[in-house]
């Protein structure tokens, strides 16, 4: 009795030390906006009913730092598109490969695209390029080439670029990847979903970073990877569903 | 405080591994909550290292203890079948803890009509190819949600055998040859398969192999460590200032006033902070925090038989049940958190509760298995 008075104790103590307040998960609809129309995407959901996404990426794909694989992004995706979409076939592929960069996920593009039918790649890179300091050309061409090779086999593009956390903060030229992937989005015509200026305003509004990143410093814990999963999902909804498309367009460039 | 013979030889038990093996179960376990509010108590908000390198150090201590003393009296091969049935043991426990793992969330998803639950389990794998999700979950590589320690730890002891010679013999090669390896296997990305491909073990074993064996070694050489206990004051000093410096980079990640002092081209060197390949700050971390508690707290310290700390040193005692146990509960305890409004409250709830049944079934165990006979010790 006494052991659970005193565990008791602490454990409010320690709640009035730890508590933070109802973590929000929250973008600016500007921050939202891929720039770009996802027309194949719209199609599918309004004439077939249905909606394949493949999920290309590295550790932020796979959901390393999570602590449940559930929780990454592209089942949180699913999950959202589909809750909001309760008629359409959604299916949101995993490629996510822990640790590797743009030129490693460009060799299997091919192979991990093809066979899906999918009308839609969501790209998660920059982040291992921008640790490895891949010179900023040869990264640039990686992208624009894994794009080229993935369009080819019919879906469109959204780039998500690289997350906003302490490892990739330190680095001194983080945001010269992020500035080269918008170019190049823009330059393809693809979409960008700007992850990093989204965790960025987070921080920036007095989050800490132990709210949305796993304590490695580098990847996204549960928090962070639903909420990424929940507001690439309301972007992409802000292009495909059907009722939002009467005023439709909006192409952003 | 000087150990005259090596801690395998010694007689009796030291009761400060059943104390803070009980200690880093109970943190594993509230930590094992998604942001349990309670979570703060434990040792992986104040520093790089957690209860894991706890638990899996003074696995490695206790392994030399049980069976080094076998290998002296009856010979390698009995010395290594026992260290055999102990890896069969460990195998069957987290065989069985998958399946009662599996069966609670079934059991809650079906009861309830939310399906869903599965899926928020990353019991994924067995829904989409059942047959294959098993046979990769015999083979230790289909591990669902926080069943990763288990496997580590049957790894370890699996290998141990080989090692356990030259551990009595020439510790100090056997460290080298363990630093190695941690190496290597950090820097060459080395790790064992998993699956769903493509997956690697969240705890390589190739990396935190390093920290059973720091445990290991230690439990042979400490006697000739004496040396260090004359001149502790700098190793002290120094430890203490590692440990300031990682409190502070741990709680900067809550407190971005605090964050913002830590300039760029040092947050360069310490991130990331890897904990799948045991990253050398987790490493030196955990090695302060051993030293200090180690100055601190003397094998025959009076707090230690304190009766508040009882349930404790019981869960220590029994650590394979109570770490299996804590691992079952934190699901129940996450499935509870979530039916309720006010998280914090039922958070508290079911930690507080979850330890109390940790301890009682702690205590069921000890008097199962009383008269207690007073010799060694189970790793």
């Amino acid at each position: 009795m006494k052991l659970l008075a005193v565990a008791l104790g602490i454990a409010v103590a320690s709640m009035s030390f730890g508590a933070s307040a109802n973590p929000e998960c929250r973008a600016s609809h500007a921050l939202l906006d891929l720039g770009h129309p996802l027309e194949l995407a719209r199609k599918a959901v309004a004439e077939k009913k249905e909606l394949t996404i493949v999920a290309m990426g590295s550790s932020s794909t796979q959901g390393y730092g999570a602590s449940n694989p559930a929780f990454s992004y592209p089942a949180q995706l699913k999950l959202h598109l589909q809750e909001a979409m309760p008629g359409v076939a959604v299916n949101v592929i995993n490629k996510g490969v822990g640790g590797q960069d743009a030129e490693e996920e460009v060799l299997r593009m091919k192979n991990d695209v093809t066979g899906h039918k999918a009308q839609l790649v969501i790209w998660q890179v920059g982040t291992n390029s921008a640790i490895r300091r891949d010179p900023l050309t040869k990264f640039a061409n990686k992208v624009r080439s894994g794009i080229d090779i993935g369009r080819a086999l019919g879906p469109e593009f959204v780039l998500m670029n690289l997350q906003y956390v302490p490892a990739v903060v330190a680095l001194p030229d983080e945001e010269e990847y992020a500035r080269v992937m918008a170019e190049v989005a823009k330059e393809k015509g693809v979409g960008l979903f700007n992850r990093f200026s989204i965790m960025r305003a987070w921080y920036d509004d007095g989050m800490p970073y132990a709210q949305f990143v796993f304590n490695d410093g580098l990847h996204l814990n549960d928090f962070g990877q639903k909420c990424i999963g929940k507001l690439l999902s309301r972007s992409i909804l802000d292009l495909v569903r059907p009722k939002q498309l009467t005023g439709e367009p909006k192409t952003g460039h | 405080m000087t150990e005259a013979v090596p801690a395998y030889l010694q007689p009796g038990r030291d009761l400060r591994l059943d104390f803070f093996r009980g200690l880093a179960l109970w943190f594993i376990f509230l930590d094992h909550i998604p942001d349990n509010v309670v979570s703060w108590l434990t040792v992986r908000n104040y520093g790089f290292s957690d209860a894991t390198e706890i638990f899996v150090f003074i696995s490695g201590y206790t392994a030399v203890i049980a069976y080094g003393r076998l290998l002296l009296k009856q010979g390698w091969l009995r010395a290594a079948a026992r260290i055999y049935r102990r890896v069969w043991q460990l195998y069957v426990a987290h065989i069985l803890l998958f399946v009662a793992f599996t069966a609670q969330i079934a059991y809650v998803s079906i009861t309830r009509e939310t399906r869903n639950l599965i899926e928020e389990m990353q019991l994924l794998g067995l829904g989409q190819d059942p047959y294959r999700a098993i046979l990769e979950a015999a083979l230790l590589k289909f591990r669902p949600v926080n069943l990763d320690v288990l496997p580590l730890y049957i790894v370890l002891l699996a290998a141990f055998p080989l090692a356990l010679p030259a551990l009595l013999r020439q510790p100090w090669i056997v460290m080298a040859g363990s630093i190695a390896l941690y190496v290597l296997a950090s820097t060459l990305n080395w790790n064992l398969p998993g699956y769903p491909e493509d997956k690697v073990w969240f705890f390589n074993p190739m990396a935190w192999q390093v920290i059973f064996y720091t445990g290991a070694v230690l439990a042979v050489v400490a006697p000739k460590l004496a040396w260090m206990d004359r001149w502790h004051w700098p190793f002290s000093i120094l430890t203490a200032l590692y440990l300031v410096f990682a409190a502070f980079i741990a709680l900067s990640w809550h407190y971005n006033s605090w964050e913002r002092l830590i300039p760029d081209w040092v947050s360069r060197q310490i991130y990331p902070i890897d904990k799948t390949n045991l990253d050398i700050l987790r490493y030196l971390h955990f090695l302060a925090l051993a030293w200090l508690v180690r100055r601190a707290v003397r094998p025959n310290a009076r707090f230690l038989k304190w009766r508040i700390f009882e349930p404790i040193r019981r869960c220590g005692e029994h650590s394979l049940q109570i770490f299996c146990l804590g691992t079952f509960l934190a699901v129940t305890a996450e499935i509870i958190v979530a039916q309720f409004e006010e998280p914090m409250m039922s958070q508290m709830l079911v930690s507080v509760g979850g330890i109390v049944i940790m301890s009682l079934v702690a205590y069921g165990a000890s008097w199962f298995k009383a008269p207690p006979p007073a010799k060694g010790f189970v790793a």
